[in-house]
């Protein structure tokens, strides 16, 4: 005898609900009450609340919880191979530049990597004292046998924040144009920055095979893109009114108006975001690791799954020194762009 | 004085800030009050029926406390703010049919703007921005280089073209803002309290910087200001804008000597009438029996003669443009014009 089944009798739905079902498998309260040889306890202490769970003891023709999310699974699967079909091809790409950059970034000699991420280094931050850290970083990294490792995770994080501006700046910049396209992608943006990292992977490992590397990359970009969006979006939308009006006045077009005045203007968030996007894919390909993304994240899961301590936290400190010399060098330039247009 | 050419002309303008400004323009017209169409409908009555002429090579100067009016009215002329009704006519043409792409041509060579925030563009240089109105039409830095040079060489920044504005003073900035203006050569030049951001005495620099160049280039401008004396300075053709419609406009001499009612004759009151007036105001026709003392020029100011009769009250002069008599000046009427006129006594 179940809370519900007045309910159901005074609305009169017994029918639609169908006989009891006394064919169907006990629940377990059930099973324990008969054993017991008590009748079911109705104290009100006790009664539930209408869920789908104590619906169904009243009545079968309501689901149960569990067929929810069984449906939710049924019908992924489902549409899995339709999505496949476009999803595959067209994110194929990303496998391909990540492939190439591990390749690259491993497999050049490391006489020759170093100069290089030092001459960019130089090139985007203009300070000395940046590259000598980031010298200081790497040949640390080297000098514990780390090298490879970090030269993957860099690998990753270059092609996936790449990818994030790539089309992140040109959305925020699409957002700050209209205010209807703001409040459909901001629960959007919402949802993405707090869904916990590790439920991207969940329906990506249906979609692709594990050893895909568009799979971590995917769930990298997807993390990591929010910031960029936004502030994208807040730094043209914060630029002078005043400047906008002299611009109008001017008679200059819409296009001269976003890539002569609002963008330039609008750098210094930019870069801001773009330094939050590096840092929120760092913090993804670390967790990434479990679905087989290469880099200090393998090592930091080992650590973890075998409890080899040790090689845990000199994969995780690596991890940060990584990001302090990331996060430095994308200040350093955001500072140089600030300098040039100390604003009015 | 020659009739001149109206230029820029305004016809019958709203301008009603709200949800449905065409239903409350109908209750405007209806004779509704700016107060109590915000109490009714909550919408603001911006402008209310203007009509304005402003002539060709004059500065017209539309005054106004905050709140009149007079920088939306403004916005009208080049249509960054559109009209709920009217009509503004440049060379006779109303611009409020034109498209995107005629407003542009317009905005871009026949009608300049100067800011009172200067709205220089932070990120370039000094040169660059004097050169904005120029690279707005496609020309290339090295073709611009040469009309920014020359314009900021004629207020006063030669040599600074390589600086960031914000590496230049308020007053500095602002005659970038008026070089870019004039790099434009447009013909028509609206300044929007351009000078009310300046401490006095850079204000009276720039104010005598402008009666130069206009001296020399005889733009049709139209400028804002919410200062009087400022007003009175530039002004060919002065406008008083109170809660968004026109209370008196015309020569700023006949203004001051004629205030239309309170309102402008609480706002003269406290104004310098000596160095205003001018003695083409105050002369008469009718020839004097006391012998002639000198002679002066119409646009000599009243603070002048007093000067010139040191202080003597029986002195009368001859007004002379160039060899011509115009009519005669005696200190008698000099000293009574020096006294605000009430407007029930003037009737």
């Amino acid at each position: 005898m179940a809370t519900y089944d007045g309910l159901f009798d005074t609305l009169g739905l017994r029918d639609w609900c169908g006989t009891q079902d006394s064919g169907a498998p006990m629940s377990m309260a059930d099973l324990l009450a008969k054993s017991s040889g008590a009748v079911a306890d109705s104290s009100l202490r006790d009664f539930p609340f209408p869920s789908l769970d104590a619906l169904h003891e009243a009545c079968s023709a309501i689901p149960q919880s569990r067929d929810l999310t069984l449906g939710l699974e049924t019908g992924f699967l489902g549409i899995r191979d339709a999505l496949r079909v476009v999803v595959d091809p067209l994110t194929q790409p990303l496998s391909w530049a990540l492939e190439d950059m591990l390749w690259v970034m491993t497999e050049t000699p490391w006489w020759a990597m170093v100069p290089i991420l030092l001459v960019i280094t130089w090139v985007v931050g203009r300070s000395w004292k940046v590259v000598g850290f980031v010298a200081l970083v790497l040949a640390s990294l080297a000098f514990v046998d780390h090298y490879e490792v970090a030269m993957q995770t860099l690998a990753i994080i270059f092609v996936c924040a790449f990818i994030c501006v790539l089309l992140g700046v040109p959305i925020g910049i699409a957002m700050s144009r209209s205010d209807r396209l703001q409040s459909v992608l901001t629960p959007v943006l919402d949802m993405l920055q707090t869904l916990p990292p590790f439920v991207y992977l969940i329906p990506l490992i249906f979609l692709f095979s594990v050893t895909e590397p568009k799979l971590y990359g995917i769930a990298v970009i997807l993390y990591a893109i929010v910031p960029v969006v936004r502030l994208t979006n807040l730094g043209i939308r914060l630029v002078n009114p005043d400047v906008i009006e002299a611009a109008d006045a001017f008679g200059m077009t819409k296009s001269q108006k976003l890539f002569g005045v609002q963008i330039p203007l609008a750098l210094p968030n930019i870069m801001a975001g773009v330094n939050q996007t590096i840092m929120m894919s760092l913090a993804m390909v670390v967790i990434a690791s479990m679905v087989s993304a290469p880099g200090l994240g393998i090592l930091v899961l080992r650590g973890i799954r075998n409890l080899e301590l040790g090689v845990g936290l000199i994969a995780g400190l690596g991890i940060v020194v990584l990001a302090i010399a990331l996060d430095r060098v994308t200040k350093a330039s955001l500072a140089r762009i600030d300098a040039s247009q100390t604003s009015r | 004085m020659t009739r001149k050419n109206v230029k820029v002309s305004i016809r019958h303008l709203y301008k009603i800030f709200g949800g449905d400004p065409k239903g409350a323009l109908a209750k405007v017209r209806e004779g509704m009050t700016k107060a109590e169409l915000l109490e009714q409908t909550s919408h603001v009555l911006g402008l209310q029926d203007i009509n304005v002429d402003m002539k060709e090579g004059e500065i017209t100067v539309i005054m106004g406390l905050s709140g009149s009016g007079k920088s939306t009215l403004i916005r009208h002329l080049n249509r960054l703010i559109e009209p709920t009704a009217g009509e503004v006519l440049v060379n006779g043409e109303d611009i409020l049919s034109w498209n995107d792409a005629q407003m542009r041509t317009l905005r871009r060579e026949s009608m300049s703007m100067v800011f009172q925030n200067f709205a220089l563009l932070p990120h370039r240089t000094v040169l660059e921005n004097a050169g904005m109105a120029l690279a707005t039409r496609g020309k290339a830095r090295r073709d611009y280089e040469g009309e920014a040079n020359k314009w900021l060489d004629r207020v006063g920044l030669a040599g600074q073209g390589e600086q960031y504005p914000h590496q230049l003073s308020g007053g500095m900035q602002q005659r970038v803002g008026i070089a870019r203006a004039l790099a434009s050569n447009s013909d028509i030049m609206l300044m929007d309290e351009a000078f009310s951001a300046l401490d006095p005495l850079i204000r009276t620099d720039m104010q005598n910087l402008l009666l130069e160049l206009q001296d020399e280039l005889h733009k049709t401008i139209i400028f804002i200001t919410h200062d009087l004396d400022e007003a009175l300075k530039l002004a060919d053709h002065l406008v008083i804008l109170k809660d968004g419609a026109v209370v008196q406009q015309g020569q700023p001499q006949e203004i001051l000597l004629n205030p239309a009612d309170p309102y402008i004759e609480e706002f003269v009151a406290d104004i310098n009438r000596a160095r205003v007036l001018r003695v083409r105001s105050v002369m008469t026709d009718r020839k004097p029996d006391a012998p002639i003392d000198g002679e002066v020029a119409p646009g000599d100011n009243l603070e002048s003669i007093i000067a010139l009769a040191e202080g003597n009250l029986d002195r009368v002069f001859d007004v002379k443009n160039e060899g011509e008599t115009l009519g005669y000046i005696d200190m008698k009427s000099v000293v009574q014009a020096l006294v605000p006129r009430r407007v029930e006594a003037a009737g």
